[in-house]
């Protein structure tokens, strides 16, 4: 006989405001089973425990029914609870009223509250077949994979690998860094962006806690959380690491010119050649679609393995790959800036001075292609007059709907930068929309670029058009003095908005990490877990979960690191039972269950049945979410989810149906 | 009363805006930020100080009243910059042509152009009269006596389903 | 291929040229036309006037259409292909606006059929003829002539709509004129629009338009303006003068159809493609072409 306990929350006014909680739980003490029923202000709180927890020994409660608000809010604090009295947590049943019926229903109290006490059966019908279930341990590596060596990497590196966890940091370009070392300074301190990284990255190489593997991708991931399989490829080089001094006379000796991706291709460099000025590893790499003798035969060239001293030029070096299990894994694989090509009525691509946000900043900084000088690129000359546009690729419908996040302050900054770098007769204008400088001295810095004379103009130009001697100019309304303006600017700075990485489609498929709406990799709850993805034991850090700017992907980096600590530090983590389970008499090995699983958490098992090797559905526990497809799929309901067999679901659906009135027959 | 306008006494007309809303395709009107960059690429604004996005916040904001008589609303010039261009597809052109529709049925002034081809759409089923041509060296033709093949009005059924539409309100 | 032909209002009335090099060159291409039963208007200026009214008749072309029994339906203008595409899609979109206009259809005793294919004169002979089959039909090559190309507005915006060209960067007609022999000149005008559609209200305001982009193009030192909409061609064309007078310059560009100028580099006599009939100066152009 079952002896079960119903609660009835208020949620203060959340849901007494609309349910009249008195008279559900007067209906919860009518229903059979049920031993005492109560309704209370706040269940969640000490006392609301306190009463569920004396109840069950004053009453000798076996099933516990909490109708409150949604079990994603709570039910962890209920089940601990009851866990604490004695009784097995899994015979908690929560039952929700607050976001199934007060939220939802909230003009119609007098509905709301049959609803109520119509879902308060069903949980009661239900909580009469629950069962007890035990949480299995399984042990963890203790190490990471991070993927992706930019500011956020690095973070999560560093500080998992303080903590005494064994990382492996992939990056797939020849040096970490990523897009912070191509910055010039940083907002809003103007802070030397290499400057602040570049010890960041010096620990990560020294670090005897970080293999660091540069010109590297992970190429496949098996297992499950805690126990994860990863294989790395490292790309050759074709440079011995252990040898190369990084003189740079190879460089030099090298007759082929290559594209310099790290300056935005502003400038060229050689076929071999260190990646950036500040790069870790300082190494040379050669790039294999430029270098001749990689392309086209063994004989050509080879005047850098002539020129090098230490012998550390190896054109026969293969591709490595590499095996390693780790426990977790943080995705920081950063993001892209939008295309202005995109937006062809701006004539980035057509017009040499109309340039990108990151372009700007290679030719601000010191180390760039004009050495720091703010020159136009279309005659090498310094501009007279430069204007930023914002939201280009960003708050559009025909592009990106978000906001960029970062594209105000960036723009700030480099006026700034421009300003300080030319002429005081140069004239800088913004061209915004709205200006958004959120965080924490920011408004103060856009004060600043106020007082250093640069100029904002509220409203967008609609296109960029060049005269025949290439000088270029624009309309632009400004609402401020209701004039259409037209503008003759010498340098024009597209702010060029964060996209996702053309890498997430494949980063997505190998790390089960879902996207979002707006292409970036999707968290498990946007408010209370930003820094996980839905799949166990990957963590989010840095923009590739979404725009952001250096403070806040250094948090989020830290932040994931504290997870993956928090998960994996004890050596083992439980696993929730509200898992598939098969039975392996009913299982007629169709498979069906195996290829229908999202999370490849079903294996094809033989066994041997009557003489005859027979494949049988086996669970992996670990990688399990759950979802139940494989339970709605199975044609003989071998599978099912715990706590969730048809007898469980259908029960349900009797008792939702039993006050009903019948239809009448035509 | 929630908001008044103190230049000229106006108040939000919802209901006005509202209808505004129904001629349109969606509701991207209300989703305008006021990037402007329909004003900057309005071939009419030099001319004629047409501003795009004034007449959306205006509509946006109920103040609807006062465009159907104005003469802003026909000065568009239909080159659908605004619609190709706006990031939230709020179709300025779209709105105009909406508040153009109003006018006419409040019977305020629309210019004659338009309602003479209603009438000639009437009469002959297009929306212009037949024309000579003067040619560079001053021989005057029309469309008959260069021999291409002849025009045939619609019939008459055409004529009272158009009327009946164009009376409907 | 036979395709059903709307030619709209202006064609018909006025803008003759238009037709008759259409009718030159097309059936060259193996594309034969055939006319609505009857001539309307598509409903362009009834769009300021009723909305619904300028879809039904936008629609009720697509049935004059549907009485051909054929599956193109040709429209070298515009502002036609513009209306007519709007209409489809409203009465697509909106099951109310579709349903009360085949009521009004079905008192006439006619139905429009959504499925038909709405060429222009663009990517007609871009897309479906082909520029190959253009240069090999090439008879009198255009060598020499320059030209500025101004394919309009209507044409080409809004892409949500699904134009016949790139909203920002459309290169077909200059691609056309190019397998002709000529060379066209991208200028930065060139997505300016004509001002036709203030005819009807602010005529000064028009031909400033029309004679801003006149003079920018007689700038370029080209030997013509090459359009492809009858309304654009009224003002460029019949109007340069009043719009030389509008500008203070005096304007002196010829400006022909695209159809007019590939009739040219077919051997077609001029006066059948009734290069008698524009009024800018043609003949300076006229002179340009190698015999």
């Amino acid at each position: 006989m079952t002896r079960i306990g119903a609660y009835v929350c208020h949620c203060g006014l959340n849901i007494a405001g609309v349910v009249d909680v008195e008279k559900v739980a007067e209906y919860a003490k009518g229903l059979p089973d049920v031993a005492i029923a109560k309704h209370y202000t706040y269940m969640c709180s000490e006392p609301g425990q306190r009463m569920i927890q004396n109840d069950i020994k004053a009453h000798e409660l076996d099933r516990i029914v909490i109708a409150t608000c949604s079990p994603r809010m709570h039910e962890e604090t209920f089940r601990k609870a009851v866990a604490e009295a004695g009784l097995n947590p899994y015979l908690t049943e929560i039952v929700n009223l607050r976001e199934h019926v007060s939220w939802s229903h909230t003009h119609e109290p007098a509905k709301a509250t049959e609803k109520a006490k119509a879902l308060v059966r069903m949980g009661v019908a239900r909580a009469r077949l629950l069962e007890p279930l035990e949480r299995h341990k399984v042990s963890v590596e203790k190490s990471v994979l991070v993927v992706g060596g930019g500011i956020a990497g690095i973070q999560t590196s560093l500080d998992l690998a303080n903590a005494g966890f064994k990382v492996y940091l992939v990056e797939k370009s020849p040096s970490i860094g990523g897009r912070m070392a191509q910055l010039d300074k940083t907002f809003p301190t103007l802070d030397c962006s290499a400057c602040i990284l570049t010890p960041k990255m010096v620990d990560v190489a020294k670090h005897p806690n970080i293999t660091m593997l540069t010109n590297a991708e992970v190429t496949s991931v098996k297992g499950f959380v805690g126990n994860y399989d990863v294989s790395i490829l490292k790309k050759p080089t074709y440079v011995d690491a252990k040898r190369c001094v990084g003189c740079e006379l190879c460089t030099k000796a090298c007759p082929v010119k290559a594209p310099d991706t790290f300056n935005q291709n502003l400038s060229e460099k050689r076929a071999i050649s260190i990646y950036s000025t500040h790069a870790v590893p300082k190494v040379a790499t050669i790039n294999p679609n430029y270098c001749l003798r990689l392309k086209y035969n063994k004989g050509v060239c080879g005047k850098c393995q002539e020129a090098c001293e230490a012998k550390a030029i190896d054109f026969e070096q293969q591709t490595e790959t590499i095996q390693t299990k780790v426990g977790g894994i943080v995705l920081a694989v950063g993001s892209e800036v939008f295309n202005a090509l995109e937006m062809a009525e701006l004539g980035y691509g057509r017009f040499k001075n109309v340039i990108s946000s990151i372009e700007f900043e290679r030719i601000s900084d010191a180390s760039g292609p004009t050495g720091g000088k703010i020159l136009s690129p279309k005659d090498g000359k310094p501009p007279k007059t430069i204007a930023f546009i914002q939201c280009v690729g960003s708050r559009d419908k025909r592009f990106h709907e978000y906001c960029c996040r970062v594209g105000c302050m960036v723009t700030l900054k480099q006026a700034i930068l421009a300003r300080e770098k030319t002429d005081e007769s140069v004239r800088i204008y913004v061209c915004f929309v709205d200006l958004r400088a959120f965080g924490k001295g920011y408004d103060e810095f856009y004060r600043r670029a106020r007082d250093m004379d640069v100029d904002f103009i509220a409203g967008l130009p609609s296109e960029i058009h060049s005269t025949p001697d290439g000088s270029l100019y624009f309309d632009v309304y400004d609402k401020g003095t209701n004039k259409l303006l037209e503008m003759h600017p010498d340098l024009v700075v597209l702010g060029t908005g964060l996209v996702p990485n053309n890498d997430l489609g494949n980063i997505s498929t190998l790390f089960h990490a879902l996207r979002s709406a707006d292409g970036f990799l999707l968290e498990a709850h946007p408010k209370l877990r930003p820094l996980e993805s839905a799949m166990g034991g990957v963590f989010l850090a840095g923009a590739c979960q979404g725009p952001k700017d250096i403070p806040d992907t250094v948090a989020q980096a830290s932040g994931a690191a504290a997870k993956a600590i928090d998960l994996l530090s004890s050596g083992e983590i439980e696993l929730e039972p509200l898992k598939a389970a098969v039975d392996k008499d009913l299982c007629s090995g169709c498979r069906i269950c195996e290829s229908i699983c999202p999370f490849v958490a079903i294996e094809m098992k033989p066994e041997l049945i009557n003489g005859v090797e027979r494949l049988r559905a086996e669970v992996i526990e670990a990688m399990c979410q759950g979802c139940g497809l494989c339970s709605s799929a199975c044609p003989t309901s071998a599978i099912k989810i715990q706590q969730y067999s048809d007898k469980q679901v259908r029960v349900q659906v009797q008792a939702a149906l039993t006050e009903a009135k019948p239809r009448r027959a035509k | 009363m929630s908001l008044v306008d103190l230049m000229s006494m106006a108040k939000p007309n919802i209901e006005s805006r509202d209808r505004i809303l129904a001629k349109l395709r969606g509701r991207e009107l209300v989703n305008c930020f006021q990037c402007i960059k329909c004003t900057s690429g309005c071939t009419a604004l030099k001319l004629l100080e047409l501003k795009p996005h004034e007449i959306i916040k205006l509509v946006n904001l109920g103040f609807v009243d006062e465009l159907p008589s104005s003469d802003i609303i026909w000065t568009c010039v239909t080159c659908l910059k605004c619609v190709q261009r706006c990031p939230q597809k709020a179709s300025p052109y779209h709105v105009i042509m909406a508040l153009r529709n109003l006018a006419v049925e409040k019977e305020a002034k629309v210019p004659e152009g338009y309602l003479k081809a209603v009438s000639q759409i009437l009469e002959t089923g297009l929306a212009e009269a037949p024309q000579k041509v003067v040619t560079r060296k001053m021989e005057t033709v029309d469309h008959e006596c260069l021999k291409l093949p002849e025009i045939n009005p619609p019939k008459e059924s055409f004529q009272a389903v158009f009327m009946k539409i164009m009376e409907e309100k | 291929m036979k395709a059903a032909v709307f030619w709209g209002c202006r064609i018909l009335t006025s803008q003759y040229a238009y037709e008759l090099s259409v009718r030159e060159v097309l059936p060259k291409f193996g594309i034969e036309l055939v006319d609505l039963r009857e001539s309307v208007c598509c409903g362009d200026p009834i769009k300021s006037v009723n909305d619904f009214a300028a879809n039904y008749l936008g629609a009720r072309v697509l049935a004059l259409a549907n009485l051909t029994g054929l599956d193109n339906l040709f429209v070298p203008c515009n502002r036609c292909h513009f209306t007519i595409s709007e209409a489809r899609r409203a009465i697509m979109e909106n099951a109310k606006t579709g349903q009360k206009v085949k009521d009004l259809l079905k008192e006439e005793g006619l139905d429009y059929n959504p499925e038909i294919k709405i060429w222009h004169t663009i990517d007609l002979l871009h897309d479906y003829v082909g520029i190959g089959k253009i240069r090999k039909a090439v008879q009198r090559p255009l060598k020499g002539l320059k030209v500025a190309t101004h394919v309009g507005c209507q044409i080409i915006r809004y892409s949500d709509l699904g134009r016949v060209d790139d909203a920002e960067n459309p290169r077909k007609l200059d691609e056309l004129i190019k397998a002709l022999g000529a060379e066209t000149v991208d200028y930065a005008g060139k997505l300016d629009c004509c001002g036709s559609a203030l005819m009807h209200s602010h005529p000064d305001s028009a031909l400033s338009l029309t004679g801003s982009k006149l003079k920018a193009v007689q700038n370029l030192g080209v030997d013509g303006l090459v359009v492809s909409c009858p309304d654009c061609q009224l003002m460029f064309d019949v109007k340069q003068k009043d719009a030389g007078t509008t500008v203070g310059a005096k304007l002196n560009v010829p400006v022909v159809y695209y159809t007019q100028l590939l009739g040219l580099a077919l051997n077609i006599d001029e006066k059948k493609l009734g290069l008698n009939l524009n009024q800018s100066p043609a003949e300076r152009l006229l002179i340009k072409i190698p015999a």
